[in-house]
């Protein structure tokens, strides 16, 4: 890992698109200014890896666990479908090998 | 668009053989989080688990998500301004867990249907939950 002392006001750079800026420093919680393209998301690392392991809950999903579970939560759905959601239903249809 | 290849057939654990056709087929360039080698993911919509779809990550069939427009579960969701066109399905991850099911509010799957991309996006939004509870009955109306 690479240590670097930086002031407040002071930048570091990532490569030559990411910019980090101490804002502050107050009480143990240090402030910083990240700016970084679009293609690279910035994010606290504990909301990145609660996603991660939200994901890898959920990726193997069995079918049959999964369809009992939401008839015994009395899934009740109104067909109504907003519009985003008949766009794509016009697009899929059930495409299961029976 | 994706190219055109031959139809192929996936054996997946959840659905048996599935013919993957490139109409239902995404492409995630940056994969989903925790699964970033994973590009190619097949939609898939059974009747039994209706209105929950599924994506099957083509490259390793046992990998599949369960996931849920999120306006079943909130009808003014948002999910930025960059993904504003009809274009731009949203979907959420399901997941259960602890006799719970839940959903990932907070970091949405969309599918640009023009395009045939996907990406999960983490919303800055400190309202949406990674593990929003649903509470089925009460709150899908």
């Amino acid at each position: 890992m690479l240590v670097l002392s930086r002031k407040i006001g002071e930048v570091i750079t990532v490569g030559s698109s990411v910019k980090v800026t101490v804002l502050s420093y107050d009480r143990g919680i240090v402030r910083l200014g990240i700016e970084a393209p679009k293609s690279i998301p910035v994010h606290r690392k504990e909301v990145h890896d609660k996603i991660v392991e939200m994901n890898k809950q959920a990726a193997k999903t069995e079918f049959n666990a999964f369809k009992n579970a939401i008839n015994l939560a009395d899934v009740n759905f109104k067909k109504q479908q907003t519009g985003k959601n008949s766009v794509l239903n016009a697009m899929i249809h059930s495409n299961k090998e029976k | 668009m994706i190219a055109e290849k031959e139809p192929r057939i996936i054996i997946t654990p959840n659905f048996g053989e599935l013919l993957v056709q490139n109409d239902y087929v995404f492409r995630f360039e940056n994969g989903i989080l925790g699964f970033e080698d994973l590009k190619d993911y097949i939609l898939v919509s059974d009747e039994d688990t209706e209105p929950f779809k599924w994506l099957i990550a083509i490259e390793a069939p046992e990998i599949g998500f369960p996931i849920l427009s999120p306006f079943f579960i909130d009808q003014t969701y948002k999910y930025g301004r960059d993904y504003e066109g009809e274009e731009n399905v949203p979907f959420v991850i399901i997941t259960l867990g602890g006799g719970d099911i839940t959903a990932n509010l907070k970091a949405p799957v969309i599918l640009n249907v023009e395009t045939q991309k996907g990406e999960q996006v983490i919303l800055p939004s400190e309202k949406y939950s990674p593990n929003h509870i649903l509470k089925l009955n009460s709150e899908v109306k």
